[in-house]
């Protein structure tokens, strides 16, 4: 246990040496090869500092408390660090999957691998599978001691630069929707896998389709049990959610508060009124996202918690931006570019605006979280006529 | 009144027939004169057709509906907005006959930032100063500039495009559809006879409420293409077994949206009843209008991203385009509250 004053102390000093000052401009305009290597030197950087995966397992490189993971995102914040955007998905939905349902052999293989620079993409939605995940089409059928799989799948993001993939297929068409769906690591480097770049609202291509034709995964990286694919999501999926959302509260409370105060004119009563209005949900952000943390920790979350943090970050995040276009005036739609590597709390209030959907969005939509919210949080009977 | 309505019934299904083929590209200005719109208003003796404020009002939101692109905005509304307010003659005669035929364009150096308008100076012989982000300046054959002369009298004057001293400079915008640019003038001598005076009765402030009112129709337009778009695809997207619009939280979502833009389009018809016809309540019902129905088209617009999920968020849906040009919208000649500072303070 450190002394939380001297750690915090400890990671100011590392990120005054280490937080490279002019990220914001190199990382505006630049190209996917130059942001994917700025990416892998900034992971590199963390890690060496052992800042990188710090909720980790201390047998497989973290073992940082609680205590100084909030220390640790709170500063990085502060100093307006980048945000590990590729490595995202490797270190902490990869890795929480692994963790908590992967055999030794594939925790050998994959989580040291993904210090090294592995990068990872999520393998879920589908055309015809987005809010309603379970009625996904893709198909893995046994061959063997092989899976042959065959399917379609979108918004992988990163998937351009991605070597493994976390991907959901059905085993048994037959079976209730949710119970014939099996988990798998997916070498995207296996033959018959495509990548096609999705270009987004803001022109940009991060999200990928994935197409999968006959590809052929080995028995052996299947995740948890033939057909039990849906419940080892469940349990993965936001299992990593508080830290996650607790790093997105703290960079929204300061660069993006901090932007937000400067693009206030001076005397203007109604936008500072606006602003400490922001000021105050930031506080009450941080409190759900570290009381999250603690109850993720201590196993006492509730069936809803994660989805309150992920609602109420989205929309507040949607929100503000929306306030910094707004006081930005047509000034603010002259911004055409962002850096790379940042938030949606770039400064760039326009495209931080458009992009905040890809919060409200991906990972369970806003209407989603509500139903979630209600019916397990709030115990409200289900919709009718739901599966 | 029922011819009128028939007549805008009639422009409304013309202009979405051309218009909903070329959804988020610009319309050419040849196009826009053959159709008679960029002289929509322009005098029937010359060359136009005479109409109102109350037409051209119809276009803009049909143009909103399809975020499209072109100088109409610039042009034919605020350009032949202002030249109808002066004096007839040769100059302004002749400029309302091309850009009626479509072989002008012209752009009015009013500012569009309502914090930062800038500001062009004039001594009676030199015009000096700098209008930041004008619509439609770049490609405008002339500008016309309102200024103050030294006798505190309005005019405006005429400078076409290649005037020595006079710099127009592009500045694109997240917002594909719209064109604007910076222009500055540094000691430019006003030419003989392109110092226009107003008509008799004519209050020269009254362009900025024409130019409320018309972005307030476009964003009202790109609400309601946005609320549709919405609605057919809610209809059809099935998911957990169902439309998704069979969902409360889908189908409410999109009431609230029909119901914002009830109250916009209250607000918008009575703003373009007393801009056309020069009510003196023109201003405020102009701001009302601005205030409400831009807000509310990026509300409409934002929400219509979100049901659509991620095909909403891709290039390829073209949702993109209108949440763009509803956020510009929105900024432009005023953002909401700035409208609203300005209703309370004349309160």
């Amino acid at each position: 246990m450190t002394d939380p004053q001297a750690f915090r102390e400890q990671v100011r000093a590392w990120c005054a040496e280490h937080v490279p000052t002019d990220w914001r401009a190199t990382q505006a305009d630049t190209s996917e090869t130059e942001f994917a290597a700025f990416q892998q030197d900034w992971f590199a950087t963390l890690h060496a500092a052992g800042y990188a995966v710090p909720h980790w397992p201390a047998e497989w490189g973290g073992g940082m408390s609680m205590a100084d993971q909030v220390v640790l995102y709170s500063e990085l914040a502060a100093h307006d660090a980048p945000r590990l955007v590729l490595a995202f998905v490797g270190i902490h939905h990869a890795a929480s999957t692994l963790l908590v349902a992967g055999t030794d052999e594939q925790r050998r293989r994959h989580l040291p691998a993904i210090l090294d620079g592995e990068i990872w993409v999520q393998g879920f939605s589908e055309p015809e599978a987005g809010s309603d995940l379970a009625s996904l089409r893709t198909t893995a059928r046994r061959d063997g001691d092989e899976f042959v799989v065959n399917g379609q799948k979108l918004w992988a993001s990163g998937g351009a630069h991605a070597d493994w993939c976390l991907l959901l297929a059905r085993t048994d068409p037959d079976a209730p929707k949710r119970r014939g769906i099996s988990y798998f690591l997916m070498d995207m480097r296996s033959p018959g896998v495509t990548v096609r770049p999705i270009r987004n609202a803001l022109g940009d291509s991060h999200f990928c389709e994935v197409f999968l034709n006959d590809v052929r995964i080995p028995e052996a990286n299947l995740i948890g049990a033939e057909n039990a694919g849906w419940q080892v999501a469940q349990a993965t999926l936001g299992a990593e959610r508080g830290m996650t959302m607790l790093e997105l509260a703290e960079r929204l409370g300061n660069a993006g508060l901090r932007w937000l105060a400067a693009a206030c004119p001076p005397g203007d009563a109604v936008a500072a009124d606006r602003l400490a209005g922001f000021e105050i949900e930031i506080a009450g952000l941080r409190g759900l996202c570290a009381d999250l943390v603690e109850r993720s920790h201590a196993g006492t979350a509730g069936a809803a918690d994660a989805s309150i943090v992920k609602l109420y970050y989205s929309e507040l995040l949607q929100r503000m931006t929306d306030f910094g276009a707004e006081l930005g005036g047509v000034a603010a739609h002259t911004v055409l570019t962002k850096p790379q590597s940042s938030g949606w709390e770039s400064g760039s209030w326009v495209l931080d605006f458009i992009g905040s959907w890809e919060w409200t969005i991906p990972g369970g939509a806003s209407e989603i979280q509500r139903t979630i919210i209600a019916e397990r949080g709030l115990g409200l009977p289900r919709e009718p006529g739901v599966a | 009144m029922s011819d009128f309505s028939e007549l805008h019934d009639e422009l409304r299904s013309v202009a979405a027939e051309v218009l909903g083929a070329r959804i988020g590209t610009a319309v050419p200005g040849e196009l826009l004169a053959e159709l008679g719109w960029t002289g929509m208003e322009v005098d029937d003796d010359l060359g136009g057709a005479g109409a109102s404020f109350r037409e051209t009002a119809v276009l803009c939101e049909q143009l909103g509906r399809a975020v499209a692109g072109g100088s109409f905005l610039g042009s034919a509304v605020l350009g032949v907005g202002l030249l109808n307010m002066l004096r007839p003659g040769e100059l302004r005669d002749g400029l309302l006959t091309r850009i009626a035929e479509g072989a002008a364009t012209v752009a009015v150096t009013a500012g569009t930032e309502a914090s930062d308008p800038g500001r062009i100076a004039f001594d009676g012989a030199l015009l000096s100063g700098r209008v930041g982000l004008v619509l439609d300046a770049g490609a405008a054959e002339a500008l016309l500039v309102p200024v103050l002369g030294p006798d505190d009298r309005a005019a405006v004057a005429v400078l076409a495009r290649d005037t020595a001293g006079l710099n127009v400079t592009a500045r694109q915008v997240l917002d594909e559809t719209r064109c604007l640019a910076d222009v500055s003038v540094d000691a430019v001598r006003v030419p003989d006879g392109a110092l226009l005076s107003y008509r008799e009765g004519v209050e020269a402030a009254s362009i900025g409420d024409r130019a409320l009112v018309a972005v307030a129709c476009d964003s009202l337009g790109v609400a309601a293409a946005m609320l549709d778009a919405t609605v057919d695809y809610v209809s059809m997207r099935q998911q957990f077994g169902r439309p998704i619009g069979s969902f409360q939280a889908v189908k409410h979502a999109c009431a609230d949206l029909a119901v914002q833009i009830a109250v916009s389009r209250q607000l918008v018809g009575a703003a373009v009843a007393a801009v056309a016809d020069g009510d003196p309540s023109a201003h405020r019902a102009a701001i009302m209008a601005k205030a409400y129905a831009s807000e509310a088209a990026v509300a409409v617009a934002g929400k219509a991203m979100q049901l659509h999920g991620g095909i909403g968020y891709t290039w390829e849906a073209d949702v993109h385009r209108y949440l763009k040009r509803a956020t510009l919208n929105r900024a432009l000649f005023g953002t909401p509250a700035q409208l609203r500072r300005e209703l309370t303070s004349e309160r």
